[in-house]
């Protein structure tokens, strides 16, 4: 596979590769336009982004859009998976034919050490400094002919979010033969440029390592000792003993191994930028500067932080609310118009109530997804997430949270679903997943109904200290309580699960930009479709399987809640009575835990088809409360929603995982089946366990007479 | 301020200049602040201190670092 890729006469697989915030993705994106195709590398959580390259003349090319990294020393999996293509020794992906690498024009020092790394390899390489017009407006000019010569390879300056310089690009790409002219390279001190290459002479003799890499693994050796201990099974016991008398040569030297190798490249990318670029610094303070006195400021940081939330928090909840009623109230009449156009009968049972109204359950989450992405993209482009995460970071790490950890928890107060998706803005892995495991905790949009319905059947409306209502401190507490347990739960994790180091903290701030809206727009089509696909298949076979197990089997005549009580669905409720009865509930409301699985409002539509309230489904909640107020066990003869069974509903709803569309999208953010599944088993224990106490304590404080 | 010897980068003044004398963070901490130009002998400027971090500037690039890092990246005041 690899060989065909190289034998190939026009190159097939082209790589992008560039430091964070270097304008990667709208290059990609000017590179590609819309023919991208998103997926996920195999056993990894990291993204691979792909697209067709049109070429002026020739085949199309493959445009391999690798994750961000500052080195090929890889710190992260994605970093990992950019230099294992890089290097060729990803399994999955052959080694490209051609690194396209983007260079922030205004960070050059800092983007060049990459571009250093990538040239010792001799990977055939084009350089897009990108971001010129910022340079020279911040006063940043570089002779780019100069650049080339010293690099050794052709750059090209570019304009991405404008499209400039695409053209040329591709053209270099084209014109592109062979491997990089050798460049005037950088130097290590002597005694250190000797232990390398006889170290990578050795490499290439025992182990048969090609001789550009071979050097890029001598160095890797000689630095660390943790990437000595990392290699001990690859390495034959001649080479590790002879990195270990380097090691010790080196040292008595008097040279710090840890830091020759980048100090020795910093001090060639200096002169590189000496002969290329001018710097005429504007005056006084740069917009950004000025923009970061205020954003970062100790007291309106927190305040402008706090506004966007409340902006964001707002959309999602409220102007949200709009699009998903239209939906609903769409579907609603599809099914109405398709009952009345088919015969009655199974067949049109299944398209109503199963298939247009799985299809229904799917597409109501879009308009808080693309609602979340829409901020997300505009706060990642403009710079400011940064800054978000700089604030928060103090109070996220004192859980063990990353600052940016912060939106995807907000953002599942409407729902989990685009939260969990929103983790991908964080990059250490341990930090993301146990972000994802917490997120389904907050409260979102689709608890609220049940939360709603509890407090009025079973909460009195007294006023407390005169002005704080009962139903409405009820509900504070609701939410409290799965915060509270959220963060609860991501320090535990973060102490056992997920134990890393301490959360560290280091984050670049970009300069700010005017964000691109194109790709906002296509970030939000990207995960709406990206959810579609995946998660959408999951959902509606979920649907259409509880529509079955609510239906059947059939009991002829009847009323509906006689015809759920006889269904699967009516016997797994009393099935797992046993089970529910520490918590103060019975089968009727065993039910509504499994109907609810789908969405977890459809707990009061239950509920109202159990107690024959109206037709069930569309017509809420009306004199519901009342019914469940007034219901009786027929055992007991006590009332079977006391204010106790009422809170203990509440409080497992609060903290249960009752929802497939969240585990369809575990599924797919964690690419497995592992990480869902264990959130549902210590979701389930949680809410089983607290629910317990509270039901215990509830009972004791009234005496068994709740 | 600390003694000139002891000096680490939380110690730096808002708006000074400090020159890097050697990192004693963990391995792939340190790493990582020498990729991003947090190497030694580079120049980093104090841009500000909030929220229990410290904002600097290096190789003109911005770089948000917690308190405990900076704690670890020892400094020499910058003529």
């Amino acid at each position: 596979m690899v060989h065909d890729a190289r034998r190939a006469p026009r190159f097939r697989l082209v790589a992008l590769i560039g430091n964070p915030n270097s304008g990667k993705t709208t290059l990609f994106n000017a590179l590609t336009g819309l023919r991208q195709r998103v997926g996920n590398y195999p056993g990894v959580t990291v993204e691979r982004k792909e697209g067709r390259l049109r070429m002026p003349e020739g085949p199309e090319a493959t445009l391999l859009d690798l994750p961000g990294t500052y080195s090929l020393t890889p710190g992260s999996p994605d970093e990992q998976i950019a230099t294992d293509i890089l290097l060729g020794t990803a399994r999955h992906t052959p080694p490209p034919d051609i690194v396209i690498c983007v260079v922030d024009a205004s960070h050059l020092e800092r983007n060049l050490f990459l571009v250093s790394q990538i040239i010792d390899h001799r990977i055939p390489t084009v350089i897009a400094l990108n971001m010129v017009d910022i340079a020279e407006r911040s006063g940043i000019r570089i002779d780019v002919r100069s650049l080339a010569r010293e690099l050794g390879v052709p750059v090209i300056p570019t304009v991405a979010s404008r499209s400039e310089g695409i053209r040329e690009l591709i053209a270099a790409l084209s014109d592109l033969r062979g491997a990089n002219a050798p460049p005037n390279g950088w130097r290590l001190p002597a005694p250190v440029e000797r232990e390398t290459d006889e170290l990578a002479g050795i490499l290439e003799d025992v182990h048969h390592i090609a001789p550009a890499h071979a050097r890029h693994e001598a160095m890797t050796l000689l630095t660390a000792e943790s990437a000595l201990l990392d290699r001990m099974d690859r390495f034959s016991p001649e080479v590790i003993a002879h990195v270990r008398r380097d090691h010790a040569k080196l040292d008595f030297l008097g040279f710090d191994r840890r830091s020759v190798f980048v100090e020795s490249r910093y001090a060639w990318i200096k002169s590189v930028c000496m002969q290329s670029v001018a710097r005429n610094p504007a005056a006084g303070m740069s917009l950004s500067d000025r923009i970061d006195a205020v954003v970062t400021h100790r007291v309106w940081g927190v305040v402008i932080f706090l506004a966007l939330m409340a902006i964001v928090f707002q959309a999602m909840f409220s102007w949200a609310q709009l699009p998903m009623d239209m939906i609903r109230e769409g579907f609603d009449w599809l099914g109405a118009r398709t009952a009345s156009a088919m015969p009655p009968g199974d067949l049109r049972d299944l398209i109503v109530h199963g298939g247009i109204a799985g299809v229904a359950a799917v597409v109501a989450f879009l308009p808080q997804i693309l609602f979340l992405f829409l901020f997300l993209g505009l706060l990642e482009d403009t710079g400011y997430m940064a800054r978000a995460a700089f604030i928060m970071g103090r109070v996220m790490s004192r859980v063990g949270l990353h600052g940016k950890s912060f939106i995807p928890l907000l953002g599942s107060f409407a729902c989990a679903i685009p939260g969990i998706m929103a983790t991908r803005t964080i990059d250490n892995p341990r930090d993301r997943l146990a972000t994802m495991l917490v997120a389904p905790l907050m409260s979102c949009s689709a608890r609220l109904p049940v939360y709603a319905l509890m407090i009025a059947a079973v909460i009195p409306p007294l006023k407390i200290l005169g002005f704080l209502s009962l139903p409405g401190l009820t509900m504070l507490s609701m939410y409290l309580l799965g915060l509270v347990m959220a963060l609860l739960m991501a320090w535990i994790f973060k102490k056992t699960l997920l134990r890393g180091g301490p959360p560290s903290f280091i984050i670049e701030l970009p300069p700010y930009t005017i964000p691109s809206l194109r790709s906002t727009l296509m970030l939000m089509w990207e995960r709406a479709w990206l959810f579609l696909k995946r998660a959408g298949t999951i959902i509606l076979g979920a649907s259409i399987l509880l529509w079955f197990l609510a239906s059947y089997p059939k009991l002829e005549g009847g009323t509906p809640s006689e015809k759920l009580n006889h269904s699967f669905v009516g016997m797994a409720g009393r099935f797992v009575e046993p089970a529910i009865r520490p918590l103060g509930f019975d089968w009727r409301i065993g039910i509504g835990l499994i109907t609810s699985l789908v969405q977890r409002e459809v707990f009061v539509s239950t509920m109202a088809t159990i107690y024959d309230v109206g037709s069930g489904e569309s017509s809420g909640a009306g004199g519901l409360p009342e019914r469940l107020r007034e219901s009786k066990n027929p055992a007991t003869g006590a009332g079977s929603f006391t204010p106790l069974t009422g809170i203990c509903i509440m409080v497992y709803y609060v903290l249960a995982m009752q929802c497939f569309s969240t585990v369809a999208v575990m599924r797919r953010e964690t690419n497995g089946w592992k990480w869902p599944l264990f959130q549902v088993a210590y979701m389930t224990a949680l809410a089983y366990g607290v629910t317990f106490i509270v039901f215990r304590i509830g009972t004791a404080i009234a005496g068994g007479g709740v | 301020m600390a003694s000139d010897d002891h000096m680490t980068l939380i110690d730096a003044p808002v708006g000074t200049c400090v020159r890097i004398r050697h990192l004693t963070s963990r391995p792939e901490i340190a790493t990582r602040l020498r990729e991003l130009g947090f190497c030694e002998n580079a120049i980093v400027r104090c841009v500000m201190k909030g929220y229990g971090n410290i904002i600097c500037e290096v190789y003109n690039t911005r770089v948000g670092l917690d308190s405990g890092i900076a704690r670890r990246i020892h400094v020499s005041v910058s003529e």
